[in-house]
């Protein structure tokens, strides 16, 4: 069993335990839930081999809320932690001698915060929203590749899984979330921790590199008749903008990972201290894709709020066109930037001003848009609705984070305070900016994937703790940043910062009422949802395509590919009248069928992720072998499609007119009658 | 949307496939990258030598898998494939110049052995 044993289970740790008890009962729920409700053909059936776009969106979306979740409860373990752990006359308990967490313990909680949130909470909540607005914007009826589609899916959720299981079989990294080296390579860190962090973070990325490429030839080959790219919803253009930076940067990431493996497994020395190894190499590949990466985040982001700016301001986008520049302008100028997160690795000064000069770049295009969102509301009748709520907060938190990045950007103050906390309570409004925009635009396009909105009370109760919560970490963040404080710190040497620290846990707690509040926001959009039903257009005054077809989406998407004739289409039909317009008999509609082999492919791939860290060699080459011969047995598969016979499409449209609900897991299509050879 | 929705086999990126070319295309560029791997491992030439060398092999690699395994060409159907090649030239150039160019300066202020030294200790 390779390096497994049983002393590697953490059965002495409370947290732990605890954790898995409660991981446990929630397991234990779920399970019977689906046995008791007999739904279990449903789940196989429906949803885990679906290549549906708006199913895989909606499951990217949920293993994202899940991971949330996770690194939301790390996060508040590091804020008590460093509450508790000031000065040397503060308590311990559960055997550390400051605070409650052995100083093993907080860093692996610090690594896995922050692996956590950027790559499987942020990324999986983008690019699931992505999959499922994107080709409704353009009016595709799916993604270019929806094999490839379900299979990116499945790796992001085995890596998901993987740092799950880190939890309660042996331990994860320790040594924050991007690694360092020498410092993870195997001498100095002999443990399973970072390789599960490698191995992890690779299943991560190869899904969202095969996601890029499906969005990229999805929105440059399906478009509908008439969409010309200077017609894109501005969603889409983002959509575009960044999935190219991911496509181009991630595999600089696998190769970076992957070398730092080969240094781990095979004992190479591509970043060794000496042997011609080269440890700054390392730091230079990370943020090669580290930095671009910031931008593939906020790109969707911000896209995102150029939806809901203009539908809540009754009004059409501000600049478009410079909006389109402003987004390729910002991932263009994201390509030169990385080494601003290593201006102390002593680069010679030209080059520290040549990166800080493109750093400070980014803020006109980035500038540019934050007035095309004022000038939107600007004379707009503006609604303060829930999904107006978060874009406008977006935009308060844009501003203050990209001033304090512009701070950073001077390599001079960067000097004084980088791995200092200024730094990161910068990234983290930037960070903070794409959740709101995310939870925006789950209010904004709830209704269109559900047929219901979600209610506002609690939504609210959520939104204002959320600024409460984050007003009172933050603003004490950036001024112990001011004061000197390190990152990652388990114990507070400095008394005098306590106060700061303390202060903060008001903050967690608002941010503790705000997860109740979205639960109970949740729950009771569910209870009520007879109420909260919504036709095609939930809001009144949008804009783009994806509001034209029916709420719940149909399988098929549109049962008429729609011709597009204006920028903002579905303003354009209501503006002439011809919203309601259908254009001759229904037809035969072909679709993807659905495919057990990408979760199958997913589970092997966390086999062998596994496998590959705790060294089982047999189940590593075993599920690797299974792997390919998988890929190979699928490729001779005939049946790979299904039709939605014209009769069953005009059925379901007729419900869809009674206004009855058509709910999403409802089977439609059938496998292809084999065409006659 | 054309006929060859229905019909995979007349899609153009289809009818391009072609076994004896991927096989040849595997061949070619697993003895390159051997051959880029065998001259690392034993040192057969001095370091700079080196780096001219395997990166010589990795365009030659990349030329052969364009041309056998990607059909690169300007045809209606390739066309995105030779499109996509070409914009990732500049920010190829521009990732590794860039790094190239901190590492120029970084050795005359920092400790870390340049990969001159390091290489001739190793043997
Ligand atoms: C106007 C735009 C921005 C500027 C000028 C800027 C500048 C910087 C600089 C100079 C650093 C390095 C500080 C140091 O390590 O000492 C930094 C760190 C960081 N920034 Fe930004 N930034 C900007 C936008 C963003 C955005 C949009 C995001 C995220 C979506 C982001 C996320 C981060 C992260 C995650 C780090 C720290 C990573 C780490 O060390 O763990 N930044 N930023
Ligand atoms: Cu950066």
């Amino acid at each position: 069993m390779g390096r497994l044993s049983l002393r590697q289970i953490p059965y002495q740790n409370p947290i732990l335990v605890g954790t898995f008890v409660f991981a446990l009962i929630l397991g234990a729920a779920i399970v019977g839930l689906v046995t008791y409700h007999k739904r279990w053909g449903v789940l196989w059936r429906e949803w885990l081999t679906t290549v549906d776009h708006k199913k895989i969106g909606v499951m990217y979306c949920l293993i994202g809320l899940v991971m949330l979740f996770r690194g939301f409860i790390d996060a508040l373990m590091i804020r008590t932690q460093q509450a508790i752990a000031v000065g040397p006359h503060s308590p311990g308990y559960l055997g550390a001698l400051h605070g409650y967490l052995t100083p093993f313990h907080a860093g692996q909680i610090f690594t896995a915060h922050g692996l956590i949130m950027v790559v499987f909470a942020a990324t999986p909540l983008l690019v699931g929203l992505m999959n499922i607005i994107v080709p409704l914007q353009i009016g595709a009826r799916d993604m270019a590749y929806p094999y490839l589609n379900a299979l990116g899916l499945w790796l992001t959720a085995a890596g998901a899984a993987l740092v799950m299981v880190s939890l309660f079989i042996g331990n994860f990294a320790h040594g924050g979330w991007y690694g360092f080296v020498p410092y993870f390579e195997l001498p100095y860190s002999p443990g399973v921790g970072v390789d599960y962090w490698l191995w992890a973070f690779q299943l991560s990325v190869l899904g969202t590199t095969l996601g890029s490429i499906n969005l990229i030839a999805t929105i440059v080959k399906m478009r509908a008749p008439g969409m010309t790219w200077m017609r894109m919803p501005i969603f889409t253009w983002a959509s575009l903008s960044a999935n190219l930076i991911a496509l181009t940067t991630f595999p600089v990431l696998m190769v970076c990972l992957a070398l730092l493996a080969s240094d781990r497994y095979f004992g190479t020395h591509f970043y060794t201290a000496g042997m011609g190894g080269n440890l700054m190499l390392y730091n230079d590949l990370f943020w090669v894709w580290g930095h671009p990466e910031v931008y593939f985040l906020i790109l969707p982001a911000f896209g995102m709020m150029s939806e809901i700016v203009p539908t809540f301001s009754e009004k059409t986008l501000f600049g478009y066109a410079t909006m389109v520049i402003a987004s390729f302008a910002i991932g263009g100028v994201s390509w030169g930037v990385w080494l601003h997160h290593f201006f102390t690795m002593a680069a010679a000064p030209s080059v520290n001003s040549f990166y800080s000069v493109t750093t400070m770049l980014v803020g006109i295009p980035t500038g540019v848009k934050v007035f095309n969102w004022i000038f939107t509301m600007y004379r707009g009748r503006v609604r303060f609705e829930l999904p107006m709520m978060w874009a406008v907060l977006s935009l308060f938190l844009l501003l203050v984070g990209g001033l304090t990045g512009m701070m950073n950007a001077f390599a001079t103050n960067d000097y004084m305070w980088h791995n200092g906390v200024f730094v990161v309570a910068h990234f983290h409004l930037m960070v903070l900016l794409i959740a709101a925009s995310i939870f925006g635009s789950v209010e904004y396009w709830f209704p269109k994937v559900f047929g219901f909105k979600l209610e506002a009370r609690w939504g609210k109760a959520f939104f204002w703790c959320i600024v409460l919560g984050t007003g009172w970490v933050f603003i004490p963040m950036f001024l112990l940043g001011f004061a000197g404080m390190t990152r990652r710190l388990d114990y507070i040497p400095y008394t005098q910062w306590g106060p700061y620290l303390r202060v903060m846990l008001v903050g967690m707690g608002f941010y503790i009422l705000a997860v109740a509040f979205f639960f109970m926001h949740l729950y009771v959009s569910l209870r009520d949802r007879a109420k909260n039903r919504v036709g095609a257009d939930a809001w009144g005054t949008s804009r783009s395509l994806e509001w034209m077809t029916h709420s719940p989406v149909p399988a098929y998407n549109f049962a008429f590919v729609p011709q597009v004739h204006a920028r903002d289409e579905w303003a354009w039909r209501k503006e002439q009248g011809v919203a309601d317009l259908k254009s001759g008999p229904y037809r035969d509609i072909h679709m993807p069928g659905n495919t057990g082999v990408p979760f199958v492919l997913g589970a092997l791939a966390l086999a062998l992720a596994f496998a590959l860290t705790w060294r089982i060699w047999w189940l590593s080459g075993l599920a690797l072998a299974l792997c390919v011969a998988v890929v190979i047995v699928r490729a001779f598969a005939e049946d790979t499609d299904t039709v939605i016979s014209a009769q069953d499409v005009e059925r379901a449209e007729r419900r869809y007119h009674d206004g009855e609900v058509v709910p999403m897991e409802e089977p439609m299509g059938r496998p292809t009658p084999r065409p006659a050879t | 949307m054309s006929a060859s929705h229905h019909d995979p086999l007349s899609h153009p990126e289809v009818q391009l496939a072609s076994g004896r070319g991927y096989v040849a295309n595997f061949l070619v560029t697993t003895l390159l990258m051997g051959f880029g791997l065998w001259l690392s491992v034993t040192h057969a030439v001095a370091p700079l030598t080196l780096v001219a060398v395997t990166s010589g092999i990795a365009a030659v690699a990349v030329g052969v898998q364009a041309y056998l395994l990607l059909h690169m060409n300007l045809s209606e159907a390739q066309i995105w494939h030779t499109v996509a090649m070409i914009l990732f030239l500049p920010l190829f150039v521009v990732t590794i110049g860039l790094t190239a160019w901190m590492f120029h300066g970084l050795y005359a202020r920092t400790m870390i052995m340049s990969p001159h030294i390091g290489a001739f200790l190793h043997r």
